[in-house]
């Protein structure tokens, strides 16, 4: 636990517990999608860390499902920016077609509800999918929109004005789930 | 990316900024791939208002703009000048204020007076984009011409690009040029002594004819729409010789084979002037490429501007 | 009411130095004694000019006071009250009004309305041409009785060399200097500003200044053969200074004048297409003005005018390249060139007296000012210490477009006296 004058984080997953909630999704996944198989499909950008490292778990079983990635901010609404202004675009890149799939959806963090809403458009301007789930390390509760998601690893109990940082060593300097406190 | 300041308007390309222009450049490339699918448009600018402005007349750059807008979801308005009650002769400050009370969020203008976009930036909230103003600016143009030669060439530093032409009454050599420069292209000039300018900036060499040119080894070769006809006077005996000085023509087209050379051109093409239909064929020619880029580099600059009233 | 001004520093045309002295003027407005430490007479109004310079009225001789006509840019009574602001006690009009002033009959009426009371006096220049059309020759007879002291198409060069001629060898015969606006059209053309780098990155069309540069040598030659007198209205480049200096050593009947605008800013100063610092002939590059400087110095320029061009904010409102050339002057030109040259030494009051009085005067034919006894009180009042903020309430013109709008000024201008009338 870490502390300045004004914030308090505290770390909710280390990064054994975000491996094996890798594992977990890995598991229920291949469990309900088995050999009739779905597409992958990561949020940028760590809902693409946590797709591919699903995957690769997936690989060493031996499954191996197609994957692809997503960039929504040119689906997010004001609200939702996250504070970014100048929103560093990345390409979209669905290399298989989607029409008739069954499409599972990663992102790292569910909170509202309103980055997946805006997912589900950009996805749905690439193609038609038979079914579209969602995959989520964490689930934060607060949500503003009737999404929920089909497979998670941890559920956490926050406030409203706490926040979530999910760290994955491939895009940052530390792994691990941490809850945020701003006093 | 958040050491960007927030900017309004773009008015030319003088005071960009390289992040600015990385900025904008790399955002392009994924608005340039929506093209691949089937729904080309995203809803980033759904409820906003693009009014585009064309004094001068020009359907490749205002079509291109309004299919950047249609495709970011904006609602565009198109006011021609001419078929509009703003009259030539209905003076500026009248028809700002016509602007300001319409509440536009994006005006893209293009205007036979240099200044004249700045002086409409400074008195609306709305964010202005120049769509080329007298022989001042083309700020557009030139960030597709560079998003353009980037894809040729990944690494533009110490890349060569000559501009062929009339740059005396060009505002997308200027603003080619600057853009360019503080890419790390080293840029040179080509054309007619009565129409390369004195007063060009002292980066801009002066190559007296091809053969000069040639042995200059160009990695690009931009050439300028020429338009001898003008009001103020003739600089230039007529397009016949024009072509036969400085025209591609199937000889110096074998040149520019040669050296690998790229050939561009802002469009739109005067066939027999500045090239022959031959060298339109031009396997290395990235006309085309340019068009397409133009709506995605549009795009982007429409994404990254914020009018003064997005600021909560 | 007599009047003494005491304790300030009188200011002279032959030495830089400032002599402390009262100065006591009576109710004739005659200035009875400059001297150190006298007294006044019962019922004197002692004014406190402690610190202060009194300088000897200046002379603007490129006036506009845009009557008849263009009455919405100035008027001859906010001209006269942005003058006496400014330090002026006198001036010329140019003939550019509309109609133009091409006839004796003309130039009386506007002379009638000034005499109906202004608190200035004014005089009225008269056209070359008829209507300032540039074809036809006015009637210089008539305006030579009504008392012009100079022809001029002001802002319009004679474009026949062979009617410069003809009106140059008559306006002789009256005494009447002709005085030419520098520029060649047919180079100019729709220019906005000087050609040059700064033309290049603003993309505007630019005026070369061998426009300016030929006018000049050609309206020298003409004067050289037709042994008249010209005057050139605004010099601006290190060429056309030159040009003139060699004129004079072949004793060409020649003067020339400089705006204070050329003598403070360059075409740098153009900015981000400001249409305030948009003049014809334009402002020209750093190595141009200081070689106005050094020309001013040298006595090549015989004097300033300040070109005043007074224009409403709307006029100056539109693009760059529409917009009309001008600015106004008559409020600001003492205070610029304080703030930006005698403030710092670069010359004296002497020099200013010398180039905005003594030779405006000498070329508009009337007597020197000077502060001396027996002259007529004709000066005003500096303040070294104070600052002058020039805005839109401060200004008297009726065309408050002037480049320092905005700016603050070193320096203030107290009182302007004028025989028995204080103002300010």
């Amino acid at each position: 636990m870490s502390e300045t004058p004004d914030v308090t984080t505290e770390e909710v997953l280390d990064s054994d517990g975000v491996q094996a909630g890798v594992e977990e999704l890995a598991l229920t996944i291949r469990e309900r999608c088995g050999a009739s198989g779905a597409a992958i499909v990561g949020i940028h950008t760590r809902g693409v860390t946590l797709a591919r490292r699903v995957v690769a778990k997936l690989r060493e079983w031996g499954v191996d499902y197609p994957m692809g990635t997503l960039d929504i901010s040119l689906y997010r609404d004001d609200f939702d920016n996250h504070g970014q202004d100048f929103p560093k675009l990345e390409s979209s890149d669905i290399p298989f077609t989607l029409d008739g799939s069954r499409v599972i959806l990663f992102d790292e963090v569910i909170f509202t509800g309103r980055t997946i809403r805006a997912a589900l458009d950009g996805l749905m301007d690439y193609g038609r999918p038979a079914k579209i789930e969602l995959a989520v390390l964490v689930d934060r509760g607060h949500r503003e929109l009737p999404i929920q998601p089909d497979y998670t690893g941890i559920t956490v109990e926050t406030r409203r004005e706490q926040y979530v940082k999910v760290r994955f060593r491939e895009n940052d300097d530390r792994e691990g789930v941490f809850l945020i406190t701003e006093k | 990316m958040s050491e960007l300041a927030a900017r309004k308007d773009l008015l030319d390309i003088e005071d960009l900024g390289l992040d600015e222009i990385e900025y904008v450049l790399d955002n392009a490339v994924p608005f340039k791939d929506l093209f691949q699918r089937s729904v080309k448009k995203v809803p980033t600018l759904r409820g906003k208002s693009v009014l585009s402005l064309f004094y001068e007349p020009s359907t490749r750059t205002s079509s291109s703009f309004e299919v950047a807008a249609m495709r970011l979801s904006a609602d565009v308005t198109h006011f021609s000048v001419s078929t509009s009650s703003m009259v030539k002769g209905e003076s500026l400050l009248d028809t700002i204020e016509t602007l300001q009370a319409m509440r536009s969020d994006y005006i893209v203008i293009r205007h036979q007076a240099a200044g004249v976009p700045g002086i409409v930036a400074r008195n609306t909230g709305a964010s202005v984009v120049n769509a080329g103003d007298g022989y001042h600016a083309h700020p557009t143009q030139a960030l597709l011409d560079a998003f353009t030669l980037r894809e040729v060439f990944p690494d533009l530093e110490g890349r060569r690009v000559v501009i062929v032409g009339d740059v005396l009454h060009s505002r997308v050599a200027r603003s080619v040029s600057t853009l360019f420069r503080k890419l790390g292209i080293e840029v040179a000039v080509l054309g007619p002594g009565s129409l390369i300018p004195r007063g060009r900036h002292g980066f801009m060499t002066r190559l007296s004819d091809w053969e000069e040119t040639f042995d200059w080894k160009p990695d690009a070769i931009y050439l300028l729409r020429v338009q001898l006809e003008r009001q103020e006077g003739q600089f230039f005996p007529g397009i016949a010789e024009y072509h036969r000085m400085y025209g591609v023509n199937s000889d110096r087209l074998q040149r520019i084979r040669r050296l690998g050379a790229w050939l561009m051109h802002p469009g739109p093409v005067n066939r027999g002037v500045e090239i022959t239909d031959e060298a339109m064929q031009y396997e290395k020619s990235l006309v085309n490429a340019q068009v397409e880029n133009g709506i995605a580099v549009r795009m982007a600059v429409l994404h990254w501007l914020k009018p003064e009233n997005a600021k909560e | 009411m007599t009047r003494l001004f005491r304790h300030g520093k009188v200011a002279r045309s032959d030495s830089p130095e400032l002599g402390e002295a009262d100065v006591l003027v009576d109710d004739k407005g005659t200035i009875v004694a400059v001297a150190r430490d006298l007294s006044a007479p019962e019922g004197t109004e002692t004014i406190d000019c402690r610190g202060c310079v009194l300088v000897p009225g200046m002379f603007e001789v490129h006036a506009r006071a845009c009557e008849p006509g263009l009455e919405h840019r100035e008027t001859l009574a906010s001209c006269a009250a942005s003058a006496l602001r400014g330090g002026i006690t006198g001036l010329v009009l140019l003939a550019d009004t509309e109609p133009p002033i091409d006839s004796g009959n003309l130039v009386k009426s506007v002379m009638d309305r000034i005499a109906t009371g202004l608190p200035l006096p004014m005089l009225q220049s008269g056209c070359v041409t008829k209507s300032r059309e540039g074809r036809e020759m006015a009637g210089y007879s008539g305006m030579a009785a009504q008392g012009v002291p100079f022809l001029s198409d002001a802002g319009r060069p004679v474009p026949c060399p062979d009617l410069l001629r003809r009106a140059m060898e008559y306006a002789r015969d009256f005494d009447l200097p002709v005085a030419s606006c520098c520029d060649t059209p047919a180079l100019t053309k729709a220019g906005a500003m000087n050609e040059g780098s700064v033309s290049y990155r603003l993309g505007l069309p630019g005026i070369p200044s061998i426009s300016e540069e030929i006018a000049i040598d050609r309206d020298l030659r003409v004067a050289d053969y037709t042994g008249a007198r010209l005057h050139l209205m605004s010099v601006t480049t290190a060429r056309a200074v030159n040009a003139v200096a060699h004129a004079k050593a072949d004793d060409v009947r020649v003067t020339c004048a400089v705006t204070p605008h050329h003598l403070v800013f360059t075409e740098e100063d153009v900015g981000v297409y400001d249409t305030r610092m948009k003049f014809l002939p334009p402002l020209r590059p750093e190595s141009d003005r200081e070689a106005l400087l050094d020309a001013l110095l040298s006595d090549v320029i015989d004097m300033i005018a300040a070109d005043h061009a007074p224009h409403t904010e709307f006029e100056k409102s539109s693009d760059f390249g529409s917009a009309p050339n001008g600015a106004s002057g008559l409020e600001t030109t003492v205070l610029a060139l304080y703030d930006t040259f005698i403030r710092k030494n670069v010359f004296g009051w002497d020099l200013l007296i010398r180039k905005y009085s003594d030779s405006p005067r000498r070329l508009a034919g009337v007597e020197r000012a000077a502060v001396s006894p027996g002259q007529r009180a004709d000066f005003f009042v500096f303040d070294p210490a104070a600052e002058t903020r020039i805005t839109r309430e401060s200004l008297r013109t009726r065309g408050p477009v002037t480049p320092f709008l905005g700016r603050t000024l070193a320096g203030g201008i107290r009182h302007t006296v004028l025989g028995e009338a204080i103002h300010g």
